[in-house]
Protein backbone atom coordinates (compact mmCIF):
# COMPACT_ATOMS: atom_id res chain seq x y z
CA UNK A 1 0.00 0.00 0.00
CA UNK A 2 1.06 3.54 -0.72
CA UNK A 3 2.95 5.07 2.22
CA UNK A 4 0.75 8.18 2.13
CA UNK A 5 -2.37 6.06 2.37
CA UNK A 6 -0.95 3.95 5.19
CA UNK A 7 -0.16 7.13 7.14
CA UNK A 8 -3.64 8.48 6.51
CA UNK A 9 -5.28 5.26 7.68
CA UNK A 10 -3.19 5.32 10.86
CA UNK A 11 -4.24 8.90 11.50
CA UNK A 12 -7.89 8.00 11.02
CA UNK A 13 -7.72 5.61 13.97
CA UNK A 14 -6.88 8.44 16.37
CA UNK A 15 -9.62 8.82 18.99
CA UNK A 16 -9.37 12.61 18.83
CA UNK A 17 -12.00 13.91 16.40
CA UNK A 18 -10.04 17.06 15.53
CA UNK A 19 -6.93 15.06 14.71
CA UNK A 20 -9.01 12.77 12.52
CA UNK A 21 -10.47 15.79 10.81
CA UNK A 22 -6.99 17.04 9.91
CA UNK A 23 -6.02 13.58 8.66
CA UNK A 24 -8.98 13.53 6.29
CA UNK A 25 -7.11 15.89 3.97
CA UNK A 26 -4.41 13.27 3.43
CA UNK A 27 -6.89 10.42 3.23
CA UNK A 28 -9.10 12.17 0.65
CA UNK A 29 -6.08 13.03 -1.50
CA UNK A 30 -4.91 9.42 -1.43
CA UNK A 31 -8.27 7.82 -2.19
CA UNK A 32 -10.46 10.32 -4.03
CA UNK A 33 -9.87 9.05 -7.56
CA UNK A 34 -10.26 5.40 -6.60
CA UNK A 35 -13.51 5.95 -4.75
CA UNK A 36 -15.14 8.29 -7.22
CA UNK A 37 -14.57 5.85 -10.08
CA UNK A 38 -16.17 3.05 -8.08
CA UNK A 39 -19.20 5.24 -7.41
CA UNK A 40 -19.36 6.11 -11.08
CA UNK A 41 -20.08 2.43 -11.82
CA UNK A 42 -23.43 2.87 -10.09
CA UNK A 43 -24.37 6.45 -10.75
CA UNK A 44 -22.82 7.41 -14.09
CA UNK A 45 -23.07 11.03 -13.05
CA UNK A 46 -20.20 13.07 -11.63
CA UNK A 47 -22.30 15.47 -9.58
CA UNK A 48 -24.19 12.68 -7.86
CA UNK A 49 -20.88 10.87 -7.24
CA UNK A 50 -19.43 13.91 -5.48
CA UNK A 51 -22.46 14.30 -3.24
CA UNK A 52 -22.38 10.65 -2.19
CA UNK A 53 -18.63 10.65 -1.69
CA UNK A 54 -18.81 13.71 0.55
CA UNK A 55 -21.12 11.79 2.88
CA UNK A 56 -18.98 8.67 2.63
CA UNK A 57 -15.87 10.54 3.80
CA UNK A 58 -17.76 12.20 6.64
CA UNK A 59 -19.06 8.76 7.69
CA UNK A 60 -15.52 7.40 7.64
CA UNK A 61 -14.36 10.31 9.78
CA UNK A 62 -17.18 9.65 12.25
CA UNK A 63 -16.77 5.87 12.47
CA UNK A 64 -13.46 4.72 11.01
CA UNK A 65 -13.26 1.43 12.96
CA UNK A 66 -14.06 -0.72 9.94
CA UNK A 67 -10.82 0.38 8.33
CA UNK A 68 -8.65 -0.70 11.26
CA UNK A 69 -7.47 -3.99 9.75
CA UNK A 70 -7.16 -2.89 6.14
CA UNK A 71 -3.81 -4.00 4.69
CA UNK A 72 -3.99 -3.20 1.00
CA UNK A 73 -5.84 -1.14 -1.55
CA UNK A 74 -8.17 -3.94 -2.58
CA UNK A 75 -9.24 -4.52 1.02
CA UNK A 76 -9.75 -0.81 1.45
CA UNK A 77 -11.98 -0.63 -1.60
CA UNK A 78 -13.99 -3.64 -0.52
CA UNK A 79 -14.43 -2.39 3.05
CA UNK A 80 -15.37 1.13 2.03
CA UNK A 81 -17.83 -0.20 -0.53
CA UNK A 82 -19.45 -2.66 1.88
CA UNK A 83 -19.68 -0.51 4.99
CA UNK A 84 -19.82 3.07 3.80
CA UNK A 85 -20.70 3.45 0.11
CA UNK A 86 -23.44 0.88 -0.23
CA UNK A 87 -25.65 2.45 2.42
CA UNK A 88 -25.33 5.89 0.86
CA UNK A 89 -25.97 4.55 -2.62
CA UNK A 90 -29.13 2.85 -1.46
CA UNK A 91 -30.33 6.10 0.07
CA UNK A 92 -29.82 7.93 -3.21
CA UNK A 93 -31.68 5.30 -5.18
CA UNK A 94 -34.47 5.04 -2.62
CA UNK A 95 -34.97 8.77 -2.97
CA UNK A 96 -35.05 8.48 -6.75
CA UNK A 97 -37.45 5.59 -6.65
CA UNK A 98 -40.09 7.23 -4.47
CA UNK A 99 -43.57 6.52 -5.87
CA UNK A 100 -42.17 4.44 -8.70
CA UNK A 101 -42.92 0.92 -9.77
CA UNK A 102 -39.74 -0.92 -8.89
CA UNK A 103 -39.89 -2.76 -5.56
CA UNK A 104 -37.47 -1.72 -2.84
CA UNK A 105 -35.86 -5.15 -3.09
CA UNK A 106 -35.41 -4.70 -6.84
CA UNK A 107 -33.97 -1.29 -6.20
CA UNK A 108 -31.43 -2.62 -3.74
CA UNK A 109 -30.23 -5.09 -6.30
CA UNK A 110 -30.09 -2.48 -9.01
CA UNK A 111 -27.93 -0.07 -7.13
CA UNK A 112 -25.82 -1.96 -4.69
CA UNK A 113 -26.00 -5.71 -4.81
CA UNK A 114 -23.93 -8.02 -2.71
CA UNK A 115 -20.27 -7.85 -3.44
CA UNK A 116 -19.81 -9.10 -7.01
CA UNK A 117 -16.74 -9.59 -9.12
CA UNK A 118 -16.91 -6.05 -10.41
CA UNK A 119 -16.79 -4.64 -6.89
CA UNK A 120 -13.69 -6.64 -6.03
CA UNK A 121 -11.58 -5.26 -8.85
CA UNK A 122 -9.67 -2.02 -8.98
CA UNK A 123 -10.13 0.21 -12.02
CA UNK A 124 -7.03 -1.09 -13.80
CA UNK A 125 -7.82 -4.74 -13.00
CA UNK A 126 -11.35 -4.22 -14.26
CA UNK A 127 -10.16 -2.80 -17.55
CA UNK A 128 -7.69 -5.62 -18.00
CA UNK A 129 -10.35 -8.24 -17.24
CA UNK A 130 -12.82 -6.67 -19.61
CA UNK A 131 -10.27 -6.48 -22.41
CA UNK A 132 -9.64 -10.22 -22.07
CA UNK A 133 -13.35 -10.97 -21.95
CA UNK A 134 -14.05 -8.89 -25.04
CA UNK A 135 -11.39 -10.84 -26.92
CA UNK A 136 -13.40 -14.00 -26.35
CA UNK A 137 -16.42 -12.60 -28.21
CA UNK A 138 -17.27 -12.90 -31.88
CA UNK A 139 -16.20 -9.94 -34.02
CA UNK A 140 -19.72 -8.55 -34.45
CA UNK A 141 -20.54 -8.86 -30.75
CA UNK A 142 -17.30 -7.17 -29.76
CA UNK A 143 -17.87 -4.40 -32.29
CA UNK A 144 -21.36 -3.69 -30.92
CA UNK A 145 -20.05 -3.42 -27.37
CA UNK A 146 -17.04 -1.33 -28.37
CA UNK A 147 -19.20 1.12 -30.32
CA UNK A 148 -21.51 1.42 -27.35
CA UNK A 149 -18.53 2.08 -25.09
CA UNK A 150 -17.40 4.80 -27.45
CA UNK A 151 -20.65 6.56 -26.63
CA UNK A 152 -22.73 5.70 -29.70
CA UNK A 153 -26.50 5.43 -29.49
CA UNK A 154 -28.26 2.18 -30.39
CA UNK A 155 -29.51 3.77 -33.62
CA UNK A 156 -25.99 4.86 -34.59
CA UNK A 157 -24.69 1.35 -33.87
CA UNK A 158 -27.47 -0.10 -36.03
CA UNK A 159 -26.40 2.19 -38.89
CA UNK A 160 -22.77 1.21 -38.41
CA UNK A 161 -23.55 -2.52 -38.37
CA UNK A 162 -26.11 -2.12 -41.16
CA UNK A 163 -28.96 -3.65 -39.20
CA UNK A 164 -32.08 -2.62 -37.28
CA UNK A 165 -32.38 -1.01 -33.86
CA UNK A 166 -34.24 -4.07 -32.55
CA UNK A 167 -31.51 -6.40 -33.79
CA UNK A 168 -28.82 -4.32 -32.06
CA UNK A 169 -30.77 -4.35 -28.81
CA UNK A 170 -31.05 -8.13 -28.97
CA UNK A 171 -27.39 -8.49 -29.94
CA UNK A 172 -26.31 -6.30 -27.06
CA UNK A 173 -28.50 -8.16 -24.58
CA UNK A 174 -27.15 -11.55 -25.67
CA UNK A 175 -23.59 -10.28 -25.64
CA UNK A 176 -23.97 -8.89 -22.13
CA UNK A 177 -25.25 -12.26 -20.90
CA UNK A 178 -22.42 -13.98 -22.71
CA UNK A 179 -19.94 -11.66 -21.01
CA UNK A 180 -21.49 -12.51 -17.67
CA UNK A 181 -20.99 -16.21 -18.36
CA UNK A 182 -17.41 -15.59 -19.47
CA UNK A 183 -16.85 -13.52 -16.35
CA UNK A 184 -17.90 -16.45 -14.16
CA UNK A 185 -15.59 -18.79 -16.06
CA UNK A 186 -12.79 -16.26 -15.96
CA UNK A 187 -13.15 -15.94 -12.23
CA UNK A 188 -12.93 -19.72 -11.82
CA UNK A 189 -9.85 -19.89 -14.06
CA UNK A 190 -8.21 -17.16 -12.03
CA UNK B 1 -37.53 4.82 -23.32
CA UNK B 2 -40.99 5.73 -24.57
CA UNK B 3 -42.10 2.14 -25.23
CA UNK B 4 -44.58 0.58 -22.89
CA UNK B 5 -44.26 -3.00 -21.76
CA UNK B 6 -40.71 -3.41 -22.85
CA UNK B 7 -39.20 -6.86 -22.85
CA UNK B 8 -36.33 -7.75 -20.53
CA UNK B 9 -33.75 -7.31 -23.24
CA UNK B 10 -35.07 -3.83 -24.05
CA UNK B 11 -35.13 -2.94 -20.36
CA UNK B 12 -31.52 -4.00 -19.90
CA UNK B 13 -30.44 -2.02 -22.93
CA UNK B 14 -32.33 1.02 -21.63
CA UNK B 15 -30.80 0.59 -18.17
CA UNK B 16 -27.31 0.43 -19.66
CA UNK B 17 -28.00 3.56 -21.70
CA UNK B 18 -29.33 5.37 -18.63
CA UNK B 19 -26.29 4.38 -16.58
CA UNK B 20 -23.94 5.49 -19.33
CA UNK B 21 -25.71 8.83 -19.71
CA UNK B 22 -26.12 9.41 -15.97
CA UNK B 23 -29.90 9.41 -16.21
CA UNK B 24 -30.94 6.57 -13.93
CA UNK B 25 -33.85 8.60 -12.45
CA UNK B 26 -35.35 8.90 -15.95
CA UNK B 27 -35.07 5.15 -16.41
CA UNK B 28 -36.68 4.47 -13.02
CA UNK B 29 -39.51 6.87 -13.76
CA UNK B 30 -40.11 5.25 -17.13
CA UNK B 31 -40.84 1.84 -15.60
CA UNK B 32 -44.44 0.70 -15.63
CA UNK B 33 -45.81 -1.57 -12.90
CA UNK B 34 -45.61 -4.57 -15.17
CA UNK B 35 -42.03 -3.79 -16.17
CA UNK B 36 -41.10 -3.32 -12.52
CA UNK B 37 -42.44 -6.80 -11.75
CA UNK B 38 -40.71 -8.23 -14.80
CA UNK B 39 -37.38 -6.82 -13.68
CA UNK B 40 -37.95 -8.07 -10.14
CA UNK B 41 -38.29 -11.65 -11.26
CA UNK B 42 -35.74 -11.76 -14.07
CA UNK B 43 -32.43 -13.39 -13.32
CA UNK B 44 -31.14 -12.41 -16.75
CA UNK B 45 -31.68 -8.76 -15.97
CA UNK B 46 -29.72 -8.91 -12.71
CA UNK B 47 -26.93 -10.92 -14.32
CA UNK B 48 -26.74 -8.30 -17.03
CA UNK B 49 -26.58 -5.33 -14.67
CA UNK B 50 -23.26 -6.44 -13.23
CA UNK B 51 -21.68 -6.54 -16.67
CA UNK B 52 -23.27 -3.22 -17.57
CA UNK B 53 -21.69 -1.64 -14.50
CA UNK B 54 -18.33 -3.05 -15.51
CA UNK B 55 -18.70 -1.72 -19.05
CA UNK B 56 -19.74 1.64 -17.71
CA UNK B 57 -16.77 1.78 -15.41
CA UNK B 58 -14.22 0.61 -17.96
CA UNK B 59 -15.59 2.76 -20.74
CA UNK B 60 -16.50 5.98 -19.05
CA UNK B 61 -15.30 6.29 -15.45
CA UNK B 62 -11.85 7.33 -16.62
CA UNK B 63 -13.35 10.01 -18.84
CA UNK B 64 -15.51 11.46 -16.09
CA UNK B 65 -14.63 15.05 -15.29
CA UNK B 66 -13.43 15.00 -11.72
CA UNK B 67 -13.58 18.07 -9.53
CA UNK B 68 -10.58 19.80 -8.05
CA UNK B 69 -9.53 17.71 -5.03
CA UNK B 70 -8.71 20.71 -2.86
CA UNK B 71 -12.15 22.16 -3.41
CA UNK B 72 -13.69 18.79 -2.70
CA UNK B 73 -11.68 18.48 0.54
CA UNK B 74 -13.11 21.79 1.71
CA UNK B 75 -16.60 20.40 1.08
CA UNK B 76 -15.81 17.31 3.14
CA UNK B 77 -14.34 19.48 5.88
CA UNK B 78 -17.47 21.65 5.96
CA UNK B 79 -19.62 18.53 6.31
CA UNK B 80 -17.41 17.27 9.14
CA UNK B 81 -17.55 20.68 10.84
CA UNK B 82 -21.32 20.63 10.68
CA UNK B 83 -21.44 17.15 12.18
CA UNK B 84 -19.02 18.21 14.91
CA UNK B 85 -21.20 21.21 15.67
CA UNK B 86 -24.28 19.02 15.84
CA UNK B 87 -22.53 16.56 18.15
CA UNK B 88 -21.35 19.32 20.47
CA UNK B 89 -24.62 21.22 20.58
CA UNK B 90 -26.48 20.77 23.88
CA UNK B 91 -29.45 18.49 23.50
CA UNK B 92 -32.80 20.22 23.52
CA UNK B 93 -34.77 17.22 24.58
CA UNK B 94 -38.11 17.79 26.22
CA UNK B 95 -37.71 18.15 29.98
CA UNK B 96 -33.90 18.10 29.82
CA UNK B 97 -32.03 19.54 32.78
CA UNK B 98 -30.49 22.33 30.69
CA UNK B 99 -33.66 23.22 28.86
CA UNK B 100 -35.03 26.62 29.68
CA UNK B 101 -38.72 26.88 29.03
CA UNK B 102 -39.60 29.98 27.05
CA UNK B 103 -42.57 31.57 28.63
CA UNK B 104 -44.82 33.65 26.42
CA UNK B 105 -46.10 35.52 29.42
CA UNK B 106 -42.74 37.26 29.81
CA UNK B 107 -43.67 39.65 27.03
CA UNK B 108 -46.84 40.66 28.78
CA UNK B 109 -44.99 41.23 32.03
CA UNK B 110 -43.00 44.12 30.64
CA UNK B 111 -43.79 47.43 32.31
CA UNK B 112 -45.96 49.59 30.12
Amino acid sequence: MDRRLRKALKGLMDPDLEHRRRTMDLFVRATFEIFIRVLYRYLGNEVECEDVLEDVYADIWEKPDRLRDVNNERELLRTVYLYYMRRRLREVYRRMNRNLHLSQEGLKRLVAPELGIAEMLSQSELQQTLRRLLNRLKARERRAIELWMEGMSIRAIANELKTTVGAVKMLKFRTILKLKKELRNYNRED
Amino acid sequence: MADINRTIHELLVDYSGALRDGSIPVFLKSLTGEEGQKIGSSREFWDGTEVVRMLNSAGFADKAVLPNVSLFISRVDAEIASRLKRARAPSRGRGGADAKPVSKTKKTERPI
